[in-house]
Formats: structure tokens, C-alpha cells, sequence
């Protein structure tokens, strides 16, 4: 049987080197992130700078030793970008294969319906289906893994020194990596392989007799419950999990949109036909007979035509989930920011501006780091120290329970969100390990309110951090003027102050510019692989037409008429997906925007068209074009009488 | 041992027909609405037999046929293939019968465009898991007049030339029953005088069984019978009538 696989592959070269094309490329991505990760891994920070504490244990947790890097020089930052980038890739990966083999198979209906006719077993062709599916995916897997080791030197070398690794990567042993990305390609393979051969053994003798090579559009009601439980998992999810930062969203963004476009990939028969009369209407009123002919082609081929689609959606939905989250995550970091300051003045770095006149409270915390000690881990974490008396009149520090006023000596307050995560309560205590190396157990006396981006979570007495951080100075002061004093005119005699408004705008502004080196990065790959996947889709949906378009032209079709007809499908087919990839990231979107603004009044609403329309813009493009280019390359080369054979 | 046992006559066994349908009814239902394409059908045809069925377009034929041979399930009655019941049968079950058992030669030529002449030709054995003989394929190449074409793919060969490969193919797995579905109909007469003999020759030489559709009087007259199907019911047959009577009867029914 693999003569006839050898032979199929070779006649629907088209078909495999796009599944080809579509997996190598994945696994190259997967592979870096890999063998980047590896590097990250064998990393060791220099050994002056790692505090070694042990674990409490306890609840089945041993108590164990750790080594916790001082500095920020470590590369935890790089480590969950590579892993988001992995988790992407991975997902656009599994879904373009899997979309790719259903394609594959849908073109070749009829031959499938021959082998049946002549005698092969439903069993027999789903094992054909595999059996190429299987030599693609080695064939591709490899290729991927050599190009990502190849490329590997290269990436560390722009990681490097970065804001994310600020130190030296130098590539690990790539065995073990290469051999992962293999094994979960073969695996994304096999899965993407499995239910298109299943339909493949679902295609009767019947098929090979009968003209139209069209699956119908009729889902069982086992695939329509998924598709509805999928979509109502990611809702919930998006309810249930309540994103308070820009960190914790992004994650949210990316995996509910993953989880409804998978929700609406099993839907996709159902509605890819209604949405696209929709969109067919205006086309089937402007133009004479192509319209017509586009609305048809995809209308009456919903499998197909999400096929085509599948990139597009999943690369819109997340690409415009995680952009408008991040764009919705800085302004409710403004909103957080503003509402947690209520001095109006704020001088940047460590002057002493107390005994400025006019100027009534100083507020000048301490910001050090500690390294938190708990059951099972030990985390190097942000500190404040303040002086709670001047600190709770110049931001909005409220304490949930317990009193700020007890925070002297050995204690902490800690924010809700910390509370909420480690479950500490007033009373109990926390070990810490100050980075000169001395421990001390610290009662926590409150619970305050979260103000991100302001108060770290874990606040402390002022003269604790001064004798564990004798060289520490604030970097960033609330100053509240006297109470008849304009703070207009006392901000231009302080050293580097601004009035809050501004400050607080500029922390903002702070927040978006740092998302958009994680957007670049996390998007970076994703949509170079979508691009290379919607293009390869579309073009082998063209290339496999060929004898449809030659005897169109035999009907007396223009090669004019042809490519219209080409351009309309193609746009048609876009503009599905991106309207399904646009309810996507608005129903994201509103949810995560109502999560995080809970309990917040007046959040401005920025959303990022230009980022948003660009995707839009540059999906269609590539749609239209690797439709249209194939499409005139076909028409050029062969005559109508081409059609006879 | 001198003692002579007693001879009886021995009763010819009855030889099951090769094919029995009993009231095939086709519904075919879509959003459009219900067709009956087929509205009780019964018909024996004996083994060895070479029986044409004819009618108007739409009558029928063509999913009377599929019925037959397994294609299709028909909406009521069963179809009897060589005494055994199509009726509770599995796909797979299907599969191995329709293999071991009949061949199918349609209008289009239906040859798998990747593979050569040779294996084209090959594959049913192949897909039964065993492996094809060359002489036994290039005995079938020859028998169909297409020796020295072994490597080509269909392709680069004339329509007459692919429904020969298509026939080979048929003819392999040495089938009981042949379903040809207008075999000639995109052929030119000569040609169309080959493909037919040869499957004349099947059920002269070989025993087997042919059921041919078609819309041509003079390959009608090719077969013993002709049945003539009219809006999914017979409408009567004419055995071994020349083609001018077949003709005269079909415009009758067209009429
Ligand atoms: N898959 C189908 N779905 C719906 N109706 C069908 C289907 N196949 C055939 N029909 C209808 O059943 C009837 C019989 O069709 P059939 O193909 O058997 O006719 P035929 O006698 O072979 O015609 P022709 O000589 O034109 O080939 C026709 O009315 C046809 O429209
Ligand atoms: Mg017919």
C-alpha cells in the first residue's frame, strides 16, 4: 500500500507541500523555543549573587534548598515568553496541520472513493491517510529541527543582554530540545492526520461516481455539544478567572481565544455558510456573475472554505485578543494608578524635598527586594518600606483588616491580591531572607488594598529596610503641599517633580511601550507562521483547482473573469474568518475589561485600531494574493483544451 | 469390494441467480424534496447471463445499479448476490465482497491518474493483500488489447485506450458479476465494438455475469436481454432483438 501513498504524494504534490511547509516551519519555531529554553536553563548565574534559602515543607512538600538569583540578571522573563511563544506556536501549529490533511482529503474525495470502488477497506484508506501523513510529518519534523538548531546561536545572540535574559546565553546541548520539538510535531502530525483519515474512511465508493466532489455541511450533534462547550469553557473561563494586571491577562488573552477558535472550528460548517451569505450579499448585488460564483464556491463547501479560513481566524483572534487585552490591561493600570495616589505632587528619585516651603508631607518609601520563603518555593519579591502615618495620607492605603499603625518591628503588610495567592492572614507569619543574608520572620499586621503599579505587595516598617538596605533611596516620592499652597507653581521649585496627573500618565505610557516588546515577541513568531500558513492554504486551494478553472475557460470564461472570481472567493473566505476572528477578540475583550475595571470608576478605553485593523489589512492581503497568484499562474500556462484529458 | 452401490439420478442442484433483486424501492430525499428513483423492482438475472437495461434519462438505471451492486443501500427490498443477502452486511463486509466478487466499469474511466497502466490494473489484487503476478496482469493487458502500454498513465491514452485499462482492472480479480454503467458512452463505434466484445467474451468464455446500462441500441443488442426501466419500474424486455427493435422500443417508452 505505500506504492500508492509514494504515487499520491508525488501526483498531490501541491497538497503535501503545504502540510509540509506548515510543519516543518512549526517545528522549526518550536524547536528554537526549545533549544532557547535549554540555554536559559543551563544558565548559571554568577555564584556571589544567588542567596541560598530552604523551603518551609509541609502538606507533602519536603523542605528543600534553593538557589534564588540576587539581581534581576536572571532569565525568568525570557523563560515565560519562551513559553508563551511555545504554547502559540504549538496551537497554530496543531490547527493548520489538522486543517491542512482535512483539506488534502476533501480534494481528493473522488480518488479516495475510487480505491473504495476497486476494493479498499475504510480501514485500508484510513491507514493510507495516516501512512503519508506520517511520512510528511518525519520528513517535515526534521527539517524543522535542523533549521532551528541552525538558527539557535543566532537567537541567543540577540537574547542576550536583553531586557528580558540581561545576560550571557550560550546554547546547551540540543538533544534533548530538537527531540522534544520532533516528537510533538510527529504527535501534532498524527492528531491532525487522525480525523481527517477518519473522514477519509467515511468516504463511500458512491463518491467516486458521483460529479460534485462536495462534502455536505451536516455535523452530528456529538460535534455541535463540543463546539457549544468549547465556546461556553472559554466564557467561563473568562468570568470565573479575574485578571487584576497586565500579566496575569495575557495568558487569559491568549488561551480563551485558543479554546473558542477551536469551539468555532467545530461549529465552522454551520455557521461559515451563514456568515458567508452575509458577506456575499453586497458582492452578489455589485458584480454580474463572478459574485455569484465566489458566494456558491463557498457557500456550498462550508469544510472547505474553513479550511481556507482556519489560519486567518486563528491568527486574528489571538493576535486581537492579546493586543486589545494588553491595550485594556495599561488603561486599567492608569485607572489603578490613579486612583491609588491622592498626593498631588510627585518627585522622581531620592532628593530630599521635606524641607521645601509649601510643602507640608513627604512620603519617600524605600523600595527594596526580599527573597519570600514559602511550603514549596522561595521567590526573590519587591518591597516597600514606608512610614505608614505619612504613606496613608498621600496614596490610598487602606487597610482590609487588621492596622497599618502596628507596622513597626518585624512586620509586614501584605496586599490582597499576595493574601489572596499564599493565604496569609493577620497574625501569621512570613519568612524572608534580606539580600544581606539575614532571616527573619515577619507577622503580617494588615491587609491592604491592591494598587498596582504603585505599592508592591508586601509593605514594611521604614527602619527595617534601612537596616537591611542601608543604601537604598526612594525612586519616586508623594509629596501633599501645604494646605493652602497651589501645587502648580511648587512643582516647578522642586528637583524633578511633576504634578500626579502627569506622572501618572507617564506610568501608563510606561506600561503600553513595556507591552509592546512582549507583544512583538509573543506575536512576532505566531504571526510569522500564520502568514507562511495562510498563504500556503490558499495557495494550494488554487493550485488544486486547476482543472476547474480550465474548464471554465472552456465554458467560454475569461481568464479575467476567472481571476474576479478568484478575488471574490478569496476575500469572501477572509472576511469569514476575520468577522468569526473579530467576535473572538471582542467578546475577549469585553470580558477582560470587565474583570479587571471591577471596582474601578472612569477607565479610559483605548483600543489599538491601527494595530488591529493592520492584522485585519495584512491577513486579506496575503489571502487575496496567494489566491490570486496561483490562479493567474494556472490560467497563463495551460490552454482550455487542457480540460479534456 | 465387488458389490455395486445403488446409483439414484442425481438432482441437478438449483443454482442460485447470480443476482436477485426482490422490490428494490429509491427514495432519495434532499432539501429539494423526495425522488423516487426506483418504485419496486424484481429480476433475476442468471449466472453467465449478459442483460442490458435501458430507458429514459432519469428512470432510473444508474441507481439501479448502484443498488445492486452494494453502492447504495435501496430504501426497501434486497439485493441476493450468488445466494447471499447484501441486506446486514458491514462496510467492510461490502468491501471484501465487492472485491472478490464484481467488477465495475463506469463512463468515466475512473483509472487513479498517479499510478501507471500496470498498476492500475494491479491494485485490486493488491488491495486483497496479495501480491499481483506479472503474467497474470500482462495476460489481462493483452486480453484487452493493450500490450506495450504497461507503463504508461492514463493520461497519455486515448478514452477507448483508459476504458480497457478500466475492463482489465475489472477483470483481474476474475469477478461473477460485471456492472457497467454506459461503458461506451463518450466512445467512438469502433472502439465502442471492442469494449463491448470483450464483455461478451466474459460471459462467454468466463460465465460471468454482465449488467450493462446503456443508451445505445447497437450495444444493447450486444446482450441475450433488454430490460427496459421507465420512471423506477420495469417496462417490459426484448431478448436478443436487433438494434432497430430495440430503438423502435425505446421511443416507444420516451413516447
Ligand atoms: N444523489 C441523488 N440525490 C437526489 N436525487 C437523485 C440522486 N441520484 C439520482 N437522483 C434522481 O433519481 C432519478 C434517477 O436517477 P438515475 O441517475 O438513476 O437516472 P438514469 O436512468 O441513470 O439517468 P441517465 O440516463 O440520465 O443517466 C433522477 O430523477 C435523479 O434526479
Ligand atoms: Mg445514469
Amino acid at each position: 500500500m505505500f506504492y500508492l501513498s509514494r504515487q499520491t504524494v508525488s501526483r498531490h504534490r501541491s497538497l503535501y507541500a503545504g502540510s509540509f511547509v506548515a510543519l516543518a516551519v512549526g517545528v522549526f519555531l518550536l524547536g528554537l523555543a526549545a533549544t532557547a529554553t535549554a540555554a536559559t536553563i543551563a544558565y548559571k548565574g554568577p555564584a556571589s549573587s544567588i542567596i541560598s534559602v530552604m523551603t518551609l515543607g509541609g502538606d507533602g512538600a519536603e523542605p528543600r534548598r534553593m538557589n534564588v538569583p540576587m539581581s534581576g540578571e536572571d532569565v525568568s522573563g525570557l523563560q515565560v515568553v519562551l513559553s508563551m511563544v511555545g504554547t502559540i506556536s504549538g496551537f497554530i501549529t496543531i490547527f493548520v496541520i489538522a486543517s491542512t490533511f482535512a483539506f488534502a482529503v476533501a480534494s481528493r474525495r473522488r480518488e479516495l472513493g475510487l480505491l473504495r470502488l476497486v476494493g479498499a477497506t475504510p480501514r485500508r484508506v484510513r491507514r493510507m491517510v495516516l501512512g503519508e501523513a506520517l511520512v510528511v510529518a518525519v520528513a517535515a519534523s526534521l527539517t524543522g529541527a535542523v533549521l532551528a538548531q541552525l538558527a539557535t546561536p543566532l537567537l541567543l545572540r540577540k537574547a542576550s543582554y536583553s531586557e528580558l535574559a540581561p545576560v550571557k546565553l550560550e546554547p546547551a546541548a540540543p538533544w534533548i530540545p530538537l527531540a522534544i520539538a520532533v516528537a510533538a510535531g510527529l504527535l501534532v502530525a498524527m492528531l491532525g492526520a487522525r480525523s481527517a483519515a477518519r473522514r477519509a474512511g467515511r468516504v463511500g465508493p458512491i463518491d467516486a461516481l458521483r460529479e460534485s466532489a462536495l462534502e455536505g455541511s451536516r455535523i452530528g450533534p456529538v460535534r455541535i455539544i463540543f463546539g457549544l462547550l468549547f465556546m461556553a469553557g472559554a466564557i467561563t473561563m473568562l468570568t470565573l478567572i479575574r485578571p487584576a494586571t497586565g500579566d496575569g491577562a495575557v495568558p487569559l488573552a491568549m488561551f480563551a481565544p485558543m479554546v473558542m477558535v477551536i469551539g468555532l472550528t467545530l461549529l465552522a460548517p454551520l455557521i461559515v455558510p451563514l456568515v458567508g451569505r452575509l458577506w456575499a450579499l453586497p458582492l452578489v448585488a455589485w458584480t454580474r456573475v463572478s459574485g455569484r460564483l465566489a458566494r456558491s464556491n463557498v457557500v456550498a463547501a462550508p469544510r472547505r472554505t474553513a479550511s481556507l479560513a482556519a489560519p486567518i481566524l486563528a491568527i486574528s483572534a489571538i493576535a486581537g485578543s492579546i493586543v486589545l487585552s494588553l491595550s485594556i490591561a495599561a488603561d486599567t493600570a492608569g485607572a489603578q494608578i490613579r486612583d491609588a495616589v491622592k498626593a498631588p505632587i510627585v518627585v522622581t528619585g531620592g532628593a530630599d524635598v521635606s524641607r521645601f516651603p509649601g510643602v507640608e508631607t513627604v512620603d519617600a518609601g524605600l523600595p527594596l527586594q526580599l527573597v519570600r520563603i514559602d511550603r514549596d518555593d522561595a521567590q526573590l519579591e519587591d518591597a516597600e518600606g514606608i512610614d505608614p502615618v505619612m504613606a496613608t495620607r498621600t496614596r490610598d492605603l487602606v487597610a482590609l483588616s487588621g492596622d497599618l499603625r502596628g507596622l513597626t518591628g518585624n512586620t509586614v503588610a501584605v496586599s490582597k491580591e499576595m493574601s489572596g495567592f499564599e493565604n496569609y492572614r493577620v497574625g501569621d507569619e512570613v519568612p524572608v531572607t534580606f539580600l544581606d543574608r539575614t532571616s527573619v520572620k515577619l507577622r503580617v499586621v494588615a491587609i491592604v488594598k491592591d494598587a498596582f503599579g504603585v505599592n508592591p505587595s508586601l509593605l514594611l516598617p521604614l527602619d527595617l529596610v534601612r537596616a537591611h538596605a542601608p543604601k537604598a533611596v526612594p525612586d519616586r516620592q508623594f509629596v501633599v503641599p501645604a494646605a493652602n499652597v497651589d501645587p502648580a507653581p511648587l512643582v516647578t521649585r522642586l528637583p524633578n517633580a511633576q504634578l500626579a496627573t502627569r506622572w501618572e500618565a507617564d506610568q501608563a505610557d510606561g506600561v503600553r511601550k513595556g507591552n509592546q516588546l512582549g507583544l512583538i515577541l509573543l506575536l512576532g513568531p505566531a504571526g510569522f507562521y500564520s502568514a507562511i500558513a495562510i498563504a500556503n492554504t490558499l495557495l494550494m486551494g488554487s493550485l488544486q483547482r486547476r482543472r476547474e478553472f480550465v474548464t471554465s475557460r472552456l465554458l467560454g470564461a475569461t481568464p479575467a473573469q476567472i481571476r474576479r472570481m478568484v478575488l471574490w472567493e478569496s476575500s469572501l473566505v477572509g472576511a469569514v474568518a476575520l468577522s468569526l476572528g473579530t467576535a473572538i477578540t471582542i467578546t475577549v475583550g469585553v470580558l477582560i475589561r470587565h474583570a479587571m475595571t471591577a471596582g474601578l470608576i472612569d477607565v479610559p478605553l483605548t483600543v489599538p485600531w491601527g494595530v488591529l485593523l493592520g492584522i485585519a489589512g495584512l491577513c486579506l492581503i496575503l489571502a487575496i494574493g496567494s489566491a490570486l497568484a496561483p490562479t493567474a499562474y494556472i490560467l497563463r500556462r495551460s490552454e482550455p483544451s487542457a480540460a479534456v484529458d | 469390494m465387488t458389490a455395486t452401490a445403488p446409483s439414484y439420478p442425481t438432482v441437478a442442484p438449483i443454482e442460485p441467480p447470480a443476482l436477485l433483486l426482490d422490490g428494490i424501492t429509491k427514495t432519495y430525499r434532499s432539501k429539494a424534496g423526495a425522488v423516487d428513483a426506483l418504485r419496486g423492482v424484481t429480476y433475476q438475472f442468471a449466472r453467465g447471463s449478459f442483460t442490458a437495461v435501458m430507458g429514459p434519462s432519469g428512470s432510473g438505471k444508474s441507481t439501479l445499479l448502484q443498488c445492486a451492486a452494494g453502492l447504495d443501500q435501496p430504501t426497501n427490498g434486497t439485493v441476493v448476490l450468488n445466494g447471499a443477502p447484501l441486506g446486514g452486511l458491514s462496510e467492510v463486509e461490502l468491501t471484501k465482497l465487492r472485491r472478490a466478487e464484481m467488477g465495475f466499469v463506469f463512463q468515466a474511466y475512473n483509472l487513479l491518474p498517479s499510478l501507471t497502466v500496470y498498476d492500475n490494473v494491479a491494485l485490486p489484487l493488491r488491495l486483497t493483500g496479495r501480491r499481483p503476478s506479472r503474467s497474470d496482469v500482462h495476460r489481462v493487458l493483452e486480453q484487452v488489447g493493450l500490450e506495450g502500454k504497461a507503463k504508461r498513465r492514463p493520461a497519455e491514452l486515448s478514452g477507448g485506450q483508459q476504458q480497457r485499462v478500466a475492463i482489465a482492472r475489472a477483470l483481474i480479480t476474475k469477478p461473477s458479476v460485471f456492472f457497467a454503467d454506459e461503458p461506451t458512452g463518450a466512445l467512438d463505434s469502433g472502439t465502442s465494438r471492442q469494449i463491448l466484445g470483450l464483455l461478451r467474451e466474459a460471459t462467454d468464455r468466463a460465465g460471468q455475469t454482465v449488467v450493462m446500462v446503456t443508451h445505445d441500441p447497437v450495444a444493447a443488442a450486444y446482450a441475450e436481454r433488454v430490460l427496459f426501466l421507465s420512471d423506477g419500474l420495469l417496462a417490459g424486455h426484448l431478448d436478443r432483438a436487433t438494434p432497430a427493435q430495440i430503438a423502435a422500443s425505446m421511443s416507444d417508452l420516451e413516447r
